[in-house]
This record gives C-alpha cells, structure tokens and sequence, in this order.
C-alpha cells in the first residue's frame, strides 16, 4: 500500500509563511502569483506557467519545507516525496487534480498541479445556509467513484486517508475535486502535538495504525455527517455521530440517505459498505428512488418529488381524529383545566365553559366582564376553577356548577394564570403588582409592586414566588412578598418561571430570544440558551433536558446541564405556546394551527393535528385525551395517540 | 511545587499557605499534621467508614492547592491555581472561588509553559468577567458565568496556540458562587464532588481510551493500561478546538470538591480520595495526602490537586 500520509499530525495553521515571493519565477518556469493557502503542511501558492507565453496557463504549486536537520532523515523524506510524486503523477481521473511536475530546490520540495478555481467544501458551508440535499448527494457519488478509482490502483491500492470537506474542492463546473494528497504529511508529521489526535473524521481503526479502503469509506461517511449537519466532527466526541441523527438537523433528508450515511459510519469495519462501488450503488438508488415518479405524479406535484416527507406525514396526520370538538364564540388562547369528569376552557369571548370530559357537552358557562387570557386553574382542596380576566377581576368559581364563590379586584387586565400552592393564590395583573390572596376567602394577604404589567404565571417553591414581568424583571419574592433578588433581562417575560426543586435551578425564557436558566436561591445566571426570536413559551422539563418554542418556529431541547442544545423541531410559524411532556413525548402547538407530538429524546415527530387557527397555549393530556384550544375559537379533544 | 518532598525535609513548613481567609481556617479544630503518610493522625477521631467527610462547621468554603513533579519525571508540566474570596458583612454576600487545573503536554518545556499561560488567563478573565462584576453588586450588570468560563478557556486556548504552537494543555476550571459550582473542561483532568462516601466525577475525559469505553468497545480493566491511554481528542492548544464542556453542580452541604491532573486519578482510585477525605479535615492535609499516595503508588507523572470543603 502506499503511504501517502502518515497518521498523527495534528496539523493545523501555525502561520508559516511561504518562502516565495509575488513576480519570483521558480525553477526558470513557474513565475508566482500569490498565495492560495497555507498552514501546517506548508504553502501553496498560485504561479503561471511561462512555458506558454501566449496563454494565461495557471498551475497551483506546494511547496513543503523538511523540518528535520538530520541529513539521513531530510534525504530519506526526499526519497518518499519522489516516489509519492511519480504515483500521483500517474494518476488518471477527472476528480484528481493532473500533476504536471516535482522538484525540489534548496531542502524545500515542489509539487506543480493543475490549479482548480473554485471552493472547498469547508468554505462552501461557511457561505451557505442550506445546501441542497440533492447536490450533496451528486457529489458523494462523485466521491465514491474517485476512491473507488484510487482503491482499485494497481499493484497496491491507495488510501486517500484524510477525507474532509476541507480536501474536497467543487470547481467552477461544480464538479468534485479531490484534493491534498497527503504526501506533504510525509514531511512533517509526528513533531506537534503528538498526544492529541483531532482528526475527526477518522476511523476507529485509524487510531490503531490500521487503514484499510474501509478507512476511506468511514470518513466519506463522516464529510456527509459533516455537510449534511453543518456539525464539525473534530469538535464533537470522536465516533459520535450516531448521537446527531441526519434529520433533527435536516428533516428534509430522506431515510435512504440517512441508511447510507449511518453504514458508511458503522464502528466495525466489516458491518461498513464493503467497497466504494457498493456505497456508491446505494446512493444512486438514493438519487433515483424506484417508486418515486407514479408516487409524486399522483398526490402533490411541484413538491420537489421522493426527497421529501410529505407524502408521510400526510398519512398519519389523517389518522387522527378528534374525539369531539367544542366551539366557543371567540378565540381560545388559554389552556384548559380538568377536574373530575369536567374540562374548563377560558374563551376571549369572557366566557370560562365547562365541558362534560367524555363528548364534549356544556355543562355550564360563566360569563365575565372582559375577554379571557389567563388560563383557568384547579383549586382541588376547594374544588373551584380560577382564572383571570381582562375585566380586572380574579373570578374563583365552584366547579361544579359555575356559581362565583367571590372576586378580587386589581386596577387593570389580569391575563396572568394564576398558581394556587400553600392555599393561596398567587397572580399578576396588569397594574403592576403581584397579589396573594386566601384561596378560601379571598382576602388580600399581601401585594407586591413590581413596577410593570405582570402577566408571566408565577411559580411558587416552598420559599419563593418567582414573576417574570413587561419590563424584563425577573423576581424573587419570599412568601412574605420580600423581594429576594432580581434578574434583568433586556425584554420582558410573558413566559412563565419553572424551578426544578431538587436542584433548585429556574428555567425561563425572555422576549430577549434568550432560555435561561438561573440559581433561584440567588439569581444567578447558569447559563442562558439563545433561540433567533421572542421566547413567549413557558418551559417544560423532563430529566436533562428542558424544552422550550421560541417566535424563531423551533421547539428547542436544550441540556440542563450543559446549556447546549440537543436537538431543535422546526415548524413553519412561530412558536408562542408553551410545551408539555407527556411520557416520551413533548407537545407543543404552534401559529402554523398545528398541534405537534415530539419524542422527548430524539426530537422526531410522532403525529401532529391540523387545527383552523393558531394554537397559542399549551395543551393539557387527562387520560387518554389531548386537549388544545386554537384561535379558530374551538377546543378540540383528541386521542392521545402513542 | 515539590510538596512531598520538601515536606519531609521541612516538616513544620506548610507547604499550601492558601486555606480560607479569615474566620474561614479558624474554625477548625484539626491539629497540624507532620506526618503525611499516617493516615491516623493523633488527636483525631476516625470516622465511621460511611461518614466522607468529617464535619466541617464553618459559614465559608475552605480550599487547599499543592502541585508536586511526582518521582519519575524531572519537570512539572501542571499548573494550578486558586483564587478565593470570602466577606464577612452585613451585605452576606456568598463565598466565591476559581479555582483552575491544567496538565500541559509538548516537549521542550512547551508542555509548562502552556499550562502556566492557560490557567493564567482563566484565573484572569474569569476574575474580570465574574469576580468584579459581583463585587460591584449591579444588578443589571450579573455575570454570565458558563458563558464566561466558556470564553476564558477558548481565550487561553488562543494564547496556547500563539505563544507555545508546540505545547498544549489539558484545563478545567471551577467557579463557586455560593454554594453552586460552575464547571468548563477541556483534556482529561478532573473534577469530583465527594459527598456520603461516594466520589462522583464531574468532567468527562476527552481521551480516545474513554471515548471507546463510552461506546462499549473496551472494559474498565483495559482502560487504565491501554496503549493510547494519553491520546486525548480534545486539549487546548488546537486551532480546531471551539468547544469546552461547561455543567454546573449545586453543592450538597458537607461536600468536597476536588480538581485534579491525571497524575492523581492514575494512581489514586476513587476509594482512596473518599479515604483521604474521611481521615482529615483540613484541606491542605488532604492535599498533602492525596500527593503522598499518588507518589507511593508510583509517582509516574506529576501531580495537582485543589481540594474545596464545603460546610455542613
């Protein structure tokens, strides 16, 4: 086999500068232009080539300097380049760049190819959003048949041993050219860095000194991981990419290519493509799917065919049925409430309605002064339904059968949901302050100014009320209604605070874009996750992971421990409700009308339901029923499909 | 800092001056200690096997911090450093702490000249991004402290990078507000917390041993004599490396907290840190013994350690 490179440089820029000069000529011939790039492996400059006087003949040259001073080693590195040289020199195919001449003058060894004007793969994801999946998967194609080219090289096959997307250049044509050679390792290998490895898109096997075609195949696998991702491999833990599945970062990846990309990337060689040709094969089949004409043709033309899901989707949204449907007389931005067999949905109609749990009929409704934007809650010690209203008031009424048990007026909207812990009830109003009050009688035990309109819901723990409100304040009160700290941030809170008890760490999200999480004995920041767009919803937790939709349309699952993102769910409007967890699953509904079901751990979407307006609140899950309230004014009730 | 060594020589001279400020060392009772290999120590009670750590009754944090070239290698490549604040006010501001450990790599002292800019520049941007700004009290200005750690360590990476191209460094950094910890972590030092006689590791090691552990393709017994035991995927002094690992710990009361270079956790188990704990209370006796048995069980690297107690 040849040894094109060796493993174990760490490489990377550590700003050698070329020892060529613009207007220099080298070796009589090659008059120099300028430098195309450079770093650990030496310099590459761009020349013309003056044997063609007439013609603007381009040519790129490498130049590479032997680092060692010991003769024998500096002429026996000279000796590997001349015979590295000859066999790329040999090489024939329109992926690999010609190589027109080797020499070396002055201890610094030369390499002449043939110069490619265009951009490395690198530098392509760098300057785009989005690439299309279609091209990627010409150019993995093009890729195969390259190595598989090099692998079948007579008498020994040849390893190209560093595929990455900083070595895959698209030229002008857009075709793919494979580039550095690693010859220049030869050079300078094994000096820097001997006890780190970074070579992210190397095989497990790689490590061990033991490369084989396979090799090739596993790092092919890993440049589309990359690419596919925009996830660099060389920050991430070696051999994880089957911890950042294909499509939490593109859903628009089909299966095929996700199948083809994870046997590329197997651990055990032997369970990998077994050559170049067969990866090769598979993604042709990718690029022409065998059913996807008749399929396209007869259900949604002009959606860009078989690389979508659509078709999928569509299939298991019909599925879902509501149990029963409840139209109230304007929209529904609250979420509801159960107790026993009644659900209670507040309505911007003023109206809070209470609903039989089994087929949705009225049992009774009560009307109030104004439109209803605080979502109505359970008081189960004093079985009564509480909620705010726009009419000013807190309205704590007997659930049973709708009658008020009484009132508690502030001086303006309340569209704060209120929390009933510690037998009271605790709430924010518009008028800037944040009440408790005896959930039994109504009586004001204290209220707190907190300078701005309070409409986040308050969390209360066994020694703190947590309120976020407009003005960007996030306060800590004792249950005394002292303030205990405060956190600023730049927009306000309309998301409501959760504290996770154990650990006593605050989650919120700010119209700043930004999730944090706090220390809520103190208020100081943890971390803070930042999200392209208003967060308006309150976040749900479950183990490590905190989920929260942001106005940006994701549903992020951020790791509490760390901050980072796990994965994020796209959806096609913004995100203003709040998410829920529910076993495995988290759902959330969006202004795209739907209502979405996620696995909790992968990010994947289970089903989702078409509602007619936007959904703004979160849904509630009682047994075997999700129920949502949406702007189309109607709460719907649907099987809680698993 | 050869901590055994000149221990033996000096017996009476304490070799970390560091442990608490204030009122912080003067709560405790424990004898000095003199003889570092002992591990019962005259005038000390042995707790019970399940008791970790003997109470510790103060109001503040109390650390120690020794570094020791250990008995095979002629120079020490770790760095370590503290920085600890405690005020006694009517204002009750929390105890705060950074404390920092890097274990550098490279040969022609790059190896200690990258640990020594890295835990420099931490302890210097930390002190800068967090220290001040709590000292200041606005609050409007509240440190970012995982963003802050996040930043200081890519910042002593660029420094690495610049000033030692050859070298690099493992690094992990710690900031206690309180009774909460911040960690950032680059490389294969460690952090642990000490709490009821288990010692739990903080800090995943960035090392291609671990990473095949972690996937399932080696057994623990293969782990510790694996040939490529110090190839580490991920160390400061690499232009590619932009991610740090960054978590957070509430610390439980009577807890400890230990930072240490792999020269410590290759040659003291998890049960003997918790022993060492259980045996002394005073942080840098712990110290002093954790650097006794790291040396007794072989020395073959250098070895750092910052010991943190947290009252109970």
């Amino acid at each position: 086999m040849v040894d094109t490179m060796q493993f174990g440089g760490g490489g990377g820029d550590d700003g050698h500068q070329g020892s060529l000069k613009p207007n220099q000529v080298l070796h009589t011939r090659y008059k120099i232009m300028g430098v195309l790039g450079g770093g650990g492996m030496g310099t590459v400059y761009q020349a013309r080539d003056l044997n063609f006087p007439d013609v603007r003949k381009l040519v790129a040259i490498k130049e590479m300097q032997l680092l060692s001073n010991d003769p024998g080693v500096r002429a026996n590195a000279l000796r590997n380049f001349r015979r590295e040289a000859n066999i790329l020199a040999a090489l024939s195919h329109p992926a690999i760049p010609k190589i027109f001449d080797f020499f070396d003058i002055n201890e610094r060894a030369y390499l002449v190819m043939e110069y490619i004007n265009g951009g490395d793969l690198e530098v392509i994801l760098s300057k785009t959003k989005e690439l299309p999946v279609e091209k990627v998967v010409e150019w993995a194609i093009d890729l195969c048949d390259v190595l598989e080219y090099l692998h079948r090289h007579e008498p020994e096959p040849i390893i190209f041993r560093d595929m990455k997307p900083p070595n895959v250049m698209i030229d002008s044509l857009g075709k793919v050219r494979l580039i550095d050679f690693g010859i220049a390792k030869t050079f300078t290998a094994g000096v820097k860095h001997t006890m780190i490895g970074t070579e992210g898109y190397s095989a497990p096997e790689q490590y061990k000194g033991d490369v084989t075609p396979l090799s090739d195949i596993y790092s092919l696998g890993a440049t589309l991981h990359h690419v596919l991702t925009r996830k660099d491999p060389r920050l991430e833990a070696p051999f994880s990419f089957h911890e950042r599945p294909l499509q939490n970062f593109n859903p628009k990846i089909p299966d095929a290519l996700v199948a083809v990309v994870e046997k590329a990337l197997q651990f055990n060689p032997v369970e990998r493509f077994q050559s170049c040709a067969e990866m090769k094969a598979a993604l042709e089949a990718v690029r022409y799917p065998k059913f996807a004409l008749p399929m396209v043709a007869a259900g949604q033309p002009g959606n860009g065919g078989s690389m979508t899901t659509t078709f999928e989707e569509a299939a298991t949204s019909a599925e879902i049925q509501p149990r029963w449907k409840f139209k109230t007389e304007d929209e529904i931005r609250t979420t509801p409430t159960c107790w026993q067999d009644l659900v209670f949905v507040g309505s911007y109609d003023t109206n809070v309605w209470s609903l039989k749990l089994e087929d949705g009929t009225m049992t009774w409704k009560y009307p109030t002064q104004g439109g209803i934007a605080s979502s109505p809650v359970l008081d189960e010690q004093n079985r009564a339904v509480i909620f705010g209203s726009e009419d000013f008031r807190l309205h704590v009424v007997d659930a049973r059968n709708g009658r008020s048990n009484w009132t508690f007026n502030t001086k303006d909207r309340i569209r704060s949901t209120p929390r009933v812990q510690h037998n009271h009830v605790f709430f924010g109003s518009d008028d800037g302050n944040i009440y408790a009050i005896n959930s039994v009688n109504g009586r004001k035990i204290w209220e707190a100014e907190i300078g701005a309109p309070v409409r986040s819901r308050p969390f209360v723990t066994n020694d703190l009320v947590i309120v976020g409100a407009e003005s960007g304040e996030l306060v800590a009160l004792s249950l005394s209604g002292q303030r205990k700290w405060t956190y600023r941030s730049k927009k306000g809170f309309i998301s409501g605070p959760l504290v996770e008890t154990k650990e006593n760490v605050c989650y919120i999200g700010s119209q700043d874009g930004f999730l944090y999480a706090l220390d809520a004995t103190s208020g100081f920041n943890v971390w803070r996750f930042r999200t392209n767009g208003p967060v308006f919803s309150s976040p749900a937790l479950r183990g490590n992971l905190v989920y929260a939709g942001s106005a940006d349309g994701y549903l992020y699952a951020v790791n509490t421990q760390s901050g980072k993102e796990k994965w994020k769910f796209k959806t096609e409007k913004p995100i203003i409700g709040s998410p829920i967890v529910h076993q495995t699953n988290v759902y959330f509904g969006g202004t795209d009308e739907k209502l979405y079901c996620v696995d909790a751990e992968s990010g994947k979407e289970k089903w989702h339901f078409k509602t007619s307006g936007a959904i703004v609140a979160a849904p509630l899950i009682v047994g075997d029923l999700v129920l949502v309230g949406s702007l189309d004014n109607t709460l719907y009730a649907l099987p809680l499909v698993t | 800092m050869n901590v055994f060594r000149r221990l033996r020589k000096h017996p009476d001279s304490d070799s970390t001056p560091q442990g608490g400020i204030g009122d912080a060392a003067g709560d405790m009772k424990e004898k000095p200690d003199t003889a570092p290999l002992k591990l019962n120590v005259e005038g000390t009670t042995r707790p019970l096997p399940t008791d970790d750590t003997p109470a510790y009754t103060s109001e503040h944090l109390s650390f120690a911090q020794a570094s020791d070239v250990g008995i095979v290698r002629t120079n020490n490549q770790d760095a370590a450093a503290s920085f600890f604040a405690t005020l006694s006010s009517a204002e009750n501001r929390p105890d705060f702490g950074i404390f920092v450990i890097a274990d550098g790599m490279g040969g022609h002292h790059d190896g200690e000249k990258a640990s020594a800019i890295a835990a420099r520049t931490v302890l210097a941007e930390l002190t800068r991004r967090v220290y001040l700004p709590l000292l200041s009290m606005d609050e409007e200005q509240r440190p970012q402290i995982t963003e802050a750690i996040n930043d200081a360590i890519l910042l002593a990476n660029d420094a690495v990078i610049n000033l030692v191209p050859e070298g690099g460094t493992t690094l992990t950094a710690c900031v206690i507000v309180g009774d909460f910890a911040y960690f950032g972590h680059v490389g294969d030092s460690r952090a642990y917390i000490i709490h009821q006689g288990q010692a739990e590791q903080i800090t995943r090691d960035h090392s291609y041993v671990q990473r095949l552990y972690e996937l399932g393709n080696l057994d623990s017994n293969e782990l510790s004599n694996h040939p490529q035991k110090n190839v580490l995927y991920r160390a400061l002094g690499q232009p590619e490396m932009q991610e740090v690992d960054v978590t957070w710990r509430r610390l439980p009361a009577n807890s400890a907290l230990l930072l240490c270079s792999d020269g410590l956790w290759g040659q003291v188990r998890d049960n003997e840190l918790v022993k060492a704990l259980a045996a002394h209370v005073e942080p840098p006796t712990v110290c002093r013994e954790l650097i006794a048995q790291a040396n007794l069980n072989g020395g073959i690297d250098n070895v750092s350690v910052i010991l943190v107690r947290i009252p109970g």
